[in-house]
């Protein structure tokens, strides 16, 4: 704990802003208690890897919830045989998704890993207060930062990293949600997935090889500079990588299940219009405010923006979820699936014929 | 005057236990800096002929400076001067280990540390209009700057090195200068880097002369295409000078004439 | 001419500074900040003397420049209202130095020349140049830099520091705006004295 405080009142020091009567070893970079000065029960948040969320919040009072990311930067695979150096929160894109509950208190503790090049810092869409915690949280390779907030708004937010360059940390990868419960909670569903969308630049096009070094023996794609600022990007992927949600990897649900999905856009630069073909959304909490919408084909998620979406799954098979500015999702690689599995509905859908077009009407088209 | 501390320095530490390090001149210039002039406009900066190390400080080198300086051995050294990250991938406080190699640049070096070092083979670490407008370079071009491919091989080495240790000095070609490894190897102590004053969210553009800087304003990048510098100016900023990181290292620069 | 400066302070430093660390330091603790090698002064009497001297009682402590017409004439006012505040609560007067970073134009007169404008005494307040010794490294422990302007004058921030009697940092501020509440409440507290 001790060096926190010494890296917060470096953060003062450097940056020229007032501090409180304390110094290095005694300065604390947050008050434990809060301003209320009535000690929350604290919970150690437990984090898990997309597409999965943490379980549903059934409280029904406030705590400090403790939450321990990691800025990590790590080469693994972006497409079958090739790999990308990414800048993640806790080594996945999208890092995890934080899930809290309105009116609790967020200590936020960001470590950077040491072997990082990069100094990180974090900024939550669900914070209210300076860079949306950006500015108590530069944290250079090897330390950590550690900043409280309230949570007081309910709802779905990015989370990203703005150290400068901020678009390359983005293009990289550095994004993840959290989802601020209302008070009530969530009414219960039978599966919640997470699905981040973005826009990756890289030196050579979609599915064509990079260079390999004795270090990296798979070819390695290098960030692509020039591309990035025409935003034409040779990736679009969900969950970072082609095929994340493809095969062993797909997202399951059975007939009848309702489905939620927490859909976010990390970005940098591309508008999602969300899409799972031959599915309606139920409900789409648009722009992830509280206006929900009914009935929807396609919802536009804008980078740094999210969406909580229902759909009632109700008859089986494998359904895509895309970014239906097509060529993103069948030349770029934005593509998921959805398996529904369960008992045929034929009285919802089913295939009545197939085959050559009767002799008669062939000679009419 | 100079030439007398050179003196009085040599004769304190009697003969360096190191090879002298090989320094080339660079000529007087003048250059427009990536960082904005406080009105957020372009800067342009002069600077003086100076001589600098054509290779960043090595293990090796640095291990016979700490050899000749206990003080500055790991363990030793004041909790003030170097934090607990000093030197942590060494084996032992004079022991490099397996992956440490002696020709490697020297990172987890406080920025104390690393003043030292220089004014212990009679140089300083170079100002940060120094660094930069070496850096400006490759092999050519004194200003290489605006080629779009030569600053793409800078950001893809300096992604291809992720998660390994900085690989050995020298390996790539020298600048018009005779200088190598500005760009790609590693990060690089500036003795005034503490004075480009990031504001604590940097995303926030200048906001022109503040009365808290004192004429200055907070750190903004005129030309905002030099991805790798900018890398570069964020790595160093967030370290306070006892700190030490596994990318930072350092290179030192002579006055002419010294 | 600077840089030469510099460089020759740069000598010093490691020619014999950080060898002979006098034994008063010697029992400081490991984070005093009188344990930068040795950095020799002179106020605006032209009194010499090291900074380390200046251990033994708490103290603020900052820098800045003499021809900077902005930040520092808003500094020394401001470690001047900390002074004044001190004694209203009752505290016992606490001294400040300021040390400049600019020592080619900061000569013994100009310091005179500055004290006299802002009516610093010099037992309580002074100003002071550096002689002699690595004034960056003062900087650096502050978390004061600063950088050369093209047009003239520095770019740099502005921190006071408060040191207890060993030079621990107790607390800073970046002494701009009104009185520093928080920042005098830890001077008082550092004497033992009631808080206001």
């Amino acid at each position: 704990m001790k060096h926190h405080s010494v890296a917060a009142a470096a953060l003062t020091l450097l940056f020229a802003t007032a501090t409180a009567a304390a110094g290095p070893g005694s300065l604390s970079a947050y008050s434990a208690s809060g301003k209320s000065g009535q000690a929350l029960p604290v919970i150690k948040e437990t984090l898990v890897a997309p597409p999965d969320v943490p379980a549903a919040i059934h409280r029904d009072y406030p705590a400090r919830v403790v939450v321990q990311l990691e800025t990590k930067e790590v080469v693994k695979k972006i497409a079958s045989g090739l790999n990308y150096d990414f800048w993640t929160f806790n080594g996945t894109v999208p890092g995890p998704l934080i899930r809290v509950r309105e009116g609790d208190t967020v200590e936020l503790h960001l470590r950077n890993d040491p072997s990082s090049h990069m100094t990180h810092n974090i900024d939550l869409h669900a914070v209210m207060g300076p860079g949306g915690g950006a500015a108590a949280t530069m944290t250079p390779p090897g330390q950590e930062s550690v900043f409280a907030f309230k949570a007081m708004r309910a709802g779905i937010y990015v989370y990203h990293c703005a150290t400068p360059p901020v678009p390359m940390h983005i293009a990289n990868g550095m994004y993840g949600m959290i989802l601020v419960e209302p008070p009530q909670g969530l009414p219960p569903v039978a599966h919640e997935y997470y699905v981040m969308q973005g826009d990756f630049y890289t030196t050579t096009g979609y599915k064509y090889t990079g260079y390999t070094t004795g270090a990296h023996p798979t070819p390695l794609l290098a960030f692509d500079l020039q591309k990035m600022l025409k935003e034409q990007p040779t990736y679009v992927l969900f969950n970072g990588q082609e095929g994340s949600l493809i095969g062993d990897h797909a997202l399951h649900a059975k007939v009848g299940d309702t489905v939620r999905l927490f859909v976010g856009d990390g970005g940098p630069n591309l508008t999602s219009s969300f899409h799972i073909i031959g599915q309606i959304f139920d409900d789409v909490q648009v722009e992830g405010g509280t206006l929900v919408n009914h009935n929807v084909q396609t919802t536009l998620i804008p980078p740094g923006g999210a969406v909580t979406v229902e759909l009632k799954t109700l008859v089986p098979g494998t359904f895509l979820l895309v970014d239906h500015a097509i060529t993103r999702a069948f030349m770029k690689g934005a593509l998921g699936q959805l398996v529904v599995s369960g008992e045929p509905q034929p009285e919802l859908y089913h295939k009545v014929s197939s085959g050559p077009a009767p002799a008669d009407k062939a000679g009419a088209f | 005057m100079g030439r007398i501390a050179f003196a009085m320095l040599l004769a304190l530490l009697g003969s360096p236990a190191y090879a002298v390090a090989r320094y080339v001149k660079l000529p007087a210039g003048t250059f427009i800096s990536a960082l904005a002039a406080p009105n957020g406009g372009p800067q342009r900066v002069h600077v003086a002929a100076f001589w600098m190390r054509v290779e960043p400080a090595t293990n090796g080198e640095f291990l016979a400076f700490v050899r000749a300086h206990p003080r500055w051995q790991r363990g030793r050294v004041l909790p003030l001067f170097a934090g607990p990250h000093y030197l942590a991938a060494w084996r032992g406080p004079l022991t490099l280990g397996r992956e440490v190699r002696a020709d490697g640049p020297v990172t987890q070096v406080s920025w104390f540390a690393a003043r030292a070092f220089c004014a212990g083979e009679g140089a300083r670490l170079p100002t940060w209009d120094e660094w930069e407008y070496a850096a400006a370079a490759d092999a050519t071009r004194r200003d290489a700057r605006r080629d779009p491919a030569r600053n793409a091989a800078i950001l893809a080495a300096i992604q291809a090195s992720t998660g390994s240790y900085p690989g050995a000095i020298g390996r790539h070609r020298a600048d018009v200068y005779g200088v190598r490894d500005l760009n790609r190897l590693l990060w690089e102590w500036t003795d005034d880097y503490a004075a480009m004053f990031p504001s604590a969210d940097s995303r926030n553009p200048g906001t022109g002369p503040s009365l808290a800087l004192c004429g200055g304003s907070a750190l903004a990048f005129f030309d905002r295409t030099q991805y790798a510098l900018i890398m570069r100016v964020a790595a160093l900023a967030a370290l306070r000078p006892s700190e030490a990181a596994p990318r930072v290292g350092f290179r030192c620069v002579r006055n002419d004439g010294e | 001419m600077k840089r030469r400066i510099d460089l020759v302070f740069g000598f010093f430093l490691v020619a014999s500074l950080w060898a002979n660390i006098s034994a008063a330091a010697a029992a400081l603790p490991d984070d005093s900040i009188y344990r930068i090698p040795a950095l020799r002064l002179v106020d605006q009497d032209g009194k010499a003397f090291e900074f380390a001297s200046l251990s033994g009682r708490p103290r603020l402590v900052g820098m800045f420049y003499g021809s900077c017409r902005m930040a520092c004439p808003v500094e020394i006012e401001s470690v001047k209202r900390i002074q004044a505040a001190v004694r209203a609560a009752g505290g016992r007067p606490i001294a400040a130095i300021l040390v400049s970073f600019d020592p080619a134009h900061d000569t013994v007169p100009m310091l005179r020349m500055a004290a006299a404008e802002h009516h610093l005494r010099g037992s309580e307040f002074e100003l002071a140049r550096p002689q002699q010794g690595d004034y960056r490294a003062l900087g650096a422990v502050l978390g004061i830099a600063w950088r050369p302007l093209p047009g003239g004058g520095f770019e740099h921030n502005t921190v006071i520091a408060l040191l207890d009697a060993q030079g621990r940092i107790v607390a800073t501020t970046d002494g701009r705006g009104k009185v520093p509440t928080e920042f005098v409440r830890a001077v008082l507290a550092r004497e033992g004295m009631p808080l206001p």
